[in-house]
């Protein structure tokens, strides 16, 4: 039975001071879900016996049946810690009572589903870091932790599946802590990377207790704080020293019965005091256990003070292993006291989270509700993404509440990301039906919400996209929006099977693209309906989800298709000069490619087109070696305002020019999101207006007029500065046993992969093999590499970067380049050849 | 040969006699229909000419031209232009092409808004720069005429604002997608553009009008139905009603002016007196 109402939840969240809300996060397998499920049993949520195999979290039968995680679950679980002397540890922040409540959010770890991660660590302040003790920290946990660390989340680590290597890699103890200590110390690398100044020093130490070891599957757990406590009554020290003395170079010396830093004694290496007073127990523990040597468990039993029930004594082998180390260091007891003592609450970490949440001023009504999680401040609540309700068609909208509260029935503004304040576009006022606690894959009815929490909202899916801000106050600005570390570089084209489901199909591919943060679902001009997603992956499930569950009517799928990026090599060969229909109004333009950490920087919201125009310009000049004049006059970027192509007006006084900069700007969104080549999105191209010439009266310079022109010219000057084709790139992670390598980079080469990177994991037979693929040999990548290893090699595949496409110029049909561009312009049902200049450019 | 045929402001009897000639025996006769247009339908003007008449949109004349100009150097074309060829709108660039192709061209001119604008009862004489007054967007706001407005008055001259006309125009979206859809037809009135105008001032502060400035509306110049509305521009933001239908214009008072301009006037006024009064303090300053 669960054992807490949620009447003791709702009581809870009126003291944000005692309350945690956290996700955890991981590499693929590394066991986030199976470590969660010892928090729920812990809870009452589900039974012990189940905990380790039910991944409660997953809630779908997709996700129970590939046993990965695919979508983001919330849970909210209550915890009492039992110890006044708990709670003196909290350092730095507030707390009001010994009881918390804890917002938790298991999260995918595929890169595929990264979006749902940056969804989940939006609406949380901490972040439990899951890592495989054999495998170490994989490509993808770096990726959650830069992750994390750039929405100012804490992090705390948890080592887990250390059963692995004590079963199956037989390590010793000394071993055993060398592998904690390399992995603790690249984890820590990572972290200080990213080192942000308002969040502080968030590297992990298991001498603070912010990192603990433990295996999921067998429910174990333990931090060096937990540890410390025991031996500090036994010792009569202080508590604080003992964990200091538990890590790291300290021996207890058993002849002088002296704590020492050195080693040895009269020549005799000493056990460090890490081993022997903390591995010792458990490495006795299972090899009593796991030997059959039935005098010796007892012994053990009655030394550690543990009882179990006769029908657990009764168990042998593994089942036993479990049950006596899940009494001696349970895992939800060690993770509980872990986040409570050193995750953040909403109180402490929206004063550094508001100014990074934020976009308006940092002293407005909204920002200062923020930053005190005052649940008395106009509502400021952010929806990261929409859960789908058992009614189908129908979505909750998950987000958080940062300050304010909000209440069924009230009247709330939507503001979607293209909302600006001040305009009503993107904006709808649309009252709120009901809220509810979102339990797992269950939802709990609740009145209302205070500032601090997690929410579910029901009735106002159908006027937001897929996040949005919501608020009642008429002047405050968006909360930021998310960041995805994954771009949908994949696609496939849908079809029906019968032309009379065609409504269903499009109302379907609505509801998947609000379902999903990432994916990416359009019609094209050809009548084509594309999805697209972030690997194949990623699309199988999407596209598995709308035939399914969304549509529910029968589809033909396409092969999957790379989306490239239009780019130039170099700058206009002469200045490019499109006349207005009317010939009145004449564009010069030139185009020129844009740095690349410029455009990364960019695709990275680093710069951004809402930033500050003086402030821009002078990063732009000292970072980028921009011209501060140039940098102060850029007109826009684009496509949708923000990607990573630059408009820069050059122009020396001409009159009315203000006047067309709309129009053109509007010319320079369409033209680079179909750009001349073969109608794909253009990147890294900047384009300098050199000279306009305009009718002296407004109507003959109209949108009719400019619009149309602007987008000749800037095709014109494109095709005049060498263009070329960008691939997405990956980049490949694969583990793999030393005699399995060869079939890997077999592989690879047939696939015009490159290994930058190889590396044995200590200890083990692993290699990490590190390589960039381009994403079109990747398609069928995982099943040829399944084959040529006998299904040894774990690859994990997230997109890196953009690559120019090699093999020619793709305006010549006869090159390979030309002949992916002649293809994709077929398929998107547009003339084969790529029309040439003269379309565009217009003599003096 | 091209001929640039000028119809005049209303009607189909509007057309010069040597204008009728050239269309009667020009092989293709065209009618420019989207900068201005004629008070009566395409099926009357087809009926007095007894010629059938195509329809050159925006589209034909500014990205189709050559199929205007085909065949022009040996055979008659006539290119009818509602008003007069070179008043306010210009279709220079539809005689530089010609040119180019070696095609000779011929003017048939005609009664311009330009001209007809006299009719209000202002002397000519005293009108400055002309401008236009396009249809505001939420983000396109061009207030380059104000400028204009502002140099007329300084030096006391009057100013001939025209209205914007939408015959056949695509809205972004459809543009951006390349689709030729159009929207339907936007005519705007003489309270919009004084509204605009306002709105404008409100923003720049530079006094160069006011709510109180004087203007007139005009409706329908050199027609049947012919109306003149005089007021303040507060006032004239709500008489487009007593205007009726397109087309429109407006012309705002400069303050050179004379007596006669004042007696005549005087009769449109929505409120004689105040007219009178703002009149003795504002203008008449020669």
């Amino acid at each position: 039975m669960v054992n807490f109402t949620v009447d003791e939840v709702r009581a809870l969240m009126d003291k944000p001071t005692n309350v945690r809300n956290m996700s955890v996060i991981a590499h693929v397998d590394h066991g986030k879900s199976t470590l969660t499920d010892s928090l729920l049993s812990k809870a009452g949520i589900i039974s012990t016996a189940k905990a380790g195999d039910a991944r409660a979290t997953d809630t779908r039968a997709d996700e129970q049946e590939r046993g990965i995680t695919i979508k983001s679950t919330a849970i909210s679980l209550y915890h009492n810690l039992e110890d006044e002397e708990d709670i003196k540890d909290i350092v730095g922040q507030k707390t009001d009572g010994r009881e918390f409540l804890i917002n938790l959010i298991d999260s995918p770890g595929h890169v595929d589903f990264s979006s749902e991660v940056t969804a989940a660590l939006r609406v949380t302040d901490g972040a439990l870091v899951v890592v495989d003790t054999v495998e170490g920290v994989c490509v993808q946990t770096e990726t959650v932790l830069r992750q994390a660390l750039g929405e100012r989340i804490k992090p705390v680590v948890v080592i887990n599946k250390v059963d692995r290597a004590l079963l199956e890699l037989q390590v010793s103890k000394e071993d055993l802590y060398q592998s904690f200590s390399r992995t603790i110390e690249s984890v820590n690398v990572v972290i200080s990377t990213y080192f942000d100044k308002s969040l502080g020093d968030v590297q992990v130490y298991p001498d603070r207790g912010t990192i603990a070891f433990g295996s999921g599957l067998h429910g174990w757990a333990f931090t060096i704080r937990q540890f410390a406590v025991k031996y500090a009554k036994k010792f009569g020290v202080d508590k604080n020293k003992m964990m200091e003395r538990l890590w790291g170079d300290n021996y207890f010396n058993p002849h002088t019965k002296k704590w020492t830093k050195n080693g040895t004694h009269e020549g005799k290496q000493l056990e460090r005091a890490f081993c022997q007073f903390i591995l010792d127990p458990i490495f006795k523990i299972f090899a009593a256990v796991m030997n059959f040597k039935n005098d010796e468990i007892n012994t053990l039993l009655e030394k550690l003070q543990l009882k179990l029930s006769t029908e657990d004594r009764q168990k042998e082998g593994k089942q036993l292993l479990k049950v006596v180390l899940r009494t001696f260091i349970p895992a939800a007891d060690a993770l509980l006291e872990m986040m409570i003592l050193h995750l953040p609450s909403p109180v402490t970490a929206q004063k550094y989270r508001a100014e990074t949440l934020y976009e308006g001023p940092m002293d407005d009504e909204a920002a200062i509700g923020i930053r005190d999680c005052d649940p008395k401040a106009p509502l400021m609540l952010y929806v990261s993404k929409m859960v789908p309700t058992s009614d189908k068609g129908r979505f909750y909208a998950f987000g958080r509440v940062f300050s304010g509260t909000v209440k069924s029935g009230i009247k709330v503004r939507i503001q979607g990301p293209n909302y600006t304040p001040g305009k009503k576009d993107d904006l709808f006022i649309k009252a709120i039906q009901r809220t509810v606690l979102m339990m797992g894959g269950k939802v709990d009815p609740i009145d209302d919400m205070p500032a601090g929490n997690i929410v579910g909202l029901v009735g106002i899916d159908q006027f937001l996209l897929k996040s949005g801000t919501l608020t009642t106050s008429e002047t405050a600005h968006n909360l930021k929006v998310m960041k995805f570390s994954v771009s949908p570089v994949v696609q496939r084209s849908v079809q029906v099977k019968n032309a009379q489901d065609l409504p269903k199909l499009v109302e379907g591919l609505k509801r998947l693209s609000k379902s999903d943060p990432c994916v990416l679902t359009y019609t094209s001009d050809s009548g084509e309906h594309v999805v697209a997603g972030a690997g194949e992956l990623h699309l199988e499930i999407c596209l598995n989800d709308l035939q399914n569950d969304h549509a529910a009517v029968p589809l033909i799928i396409s092969d999957p298709v790379v989306q490239y990026r239009e780019t130039v090599a170099g700058k206009s060969s002469m200045t490019a000069l499109s006349k207005s229909p009317n010939k009145h109004n004449r564009l010069y333009m030139v185009a020129e490619p844009m740095d690349e950490e410029l455009s990364l920087a960019i695709e990275a919201g680093k710069v951004s087109a809402r930033d500050d125009f003086k402030a821009r310009a002078r990063v732009l000049a000292d970072d980028y070696g921009w011209d501060v004049t140039d940098a102060r006059k850029i007109w826009c970027f684009g496509p949708d305002g923000q990607g990573a192509n630059l408009l820069v007006d050059q122009t020396k006084a001409v009159q009315y020019l203000n006047e067309i900069k709309d129009s053109v700007v509007s010319g320079f969104q369409w033209a680079s999101r179909e750009g001349p080549v073969a109608e794909e999105p253009m990147r890294s191209v900047r384009f300098n207006i050199l000279d306009v010439t305009l009718h002296a009266d407004a109507i003959h310079r109209g949108g009719g007029q400019i619009i149309p022109t602007a987008r000749r010219v800037l095709y014109a000057s494109m095709l005049m500065a060498d263009p070329a084709l960008l691939e997405p790139v990956y980049l490949v992670e694969i583990q793999v046993p030393e005699n399995a390598m060869g079939g890997v980079y077999g592989v690879l080469t047939r696939r015009r992969g490159h290994v930058f990177n190889e590396e044995q994991r200590p200890g083990t037979p692993l290699f990490n093999i590190k390589a960039y693929l381009p994403v079109l040999e990747s398609f069928g990548f995982n099943a040829d590499l399944r084959a040529a290893t006998s299904g040894q090699a774990f690859p994990q595949s997230v997109f890196d970067h953009w690559q120019v496409l090699p093999g020619g110029s793709p305006l010549d049909p006869t090159t390979k380049t030309g002949a992916i561009v002649t293809e994709m312009r077929k398929r998107k049902g547009i003339k084969e050849n790529v029309p040439g200049v003269d379309n565009y450019y217009d003599k003096l | 040969m091209l001929y640039l045929v000028g119809l005049g402001l209303s009607d189909e009897t509007d057309i010069t006699v040597k204008g009728l000639e050239v269309v009667k025996k020009a092989a293709r006769v065209y009618l420019e229909a989207y900068t201005s247009i004629l008070l009566v339908d395409q099926a009357k003007l087809e009926e007095y000419y007894g010629r059938s008449i195509t329809i050159a949109d925006r589209e034909m004349v500014e990205s189709n031209s050559d199929e205007i100009l085909r065949d022009a150097a040996t055979e008659d074309v006539a290119f009818c232009v509602v008003g007069d060829p070179f008043g306010a709108t210009t279709h220079t660039d539809l005689v530089i092409r010609a040119r180019e192709l070696g095609i000779p061209v011929g003017t048939v001119p005609n009664a311009s808004i330009m001209s007809g604008i006299g009719a209000c009862g202002l002397q000519l004489y005293n009108f400055g720069q002309t401008v236009s007054m396009v249809f505001f967007t939420d983000t396109w706001k061009p207030s380059s005429f104000y400028d204009r407005i502002k140099e007329n008055r300084t030096i006391g001259l009057h100013t001939l604002v025209l209205v914007d006309i939408k015959v056949k125009e695509q809205s972004l979206e459809n543009m951006a997608r390349g689709r030729l859809i159009y929207e339907p037809p936007r005519y705007m009135t003489v309270g919009q553009c004084a509204q605009q105008m306002l709105e404008i001032e409100e923003e720049r502060k530079e006094g160069v009008y006011s709510k109180d400035s004087l203007a007139i509306g005009a409706a329908r110049v050199g027609g049947k139905t012919e109306k003149f509305v005089a007021g303040t521009l507060e006032e004239l933001c709500a008489q487009d009603e007593a205007l009726g239908p397109p087309l429109h214009s407006l012309v705002l008072l400069g303050r050179r002016t004379h007596e006669l301009e004042h007696d005549f006037v005087r009769e449109f006024a929505v409120d004689k007196e105040k007219w009178t009064s703002l009149w003795k303090a504002e203008y008449d300053r020669q």
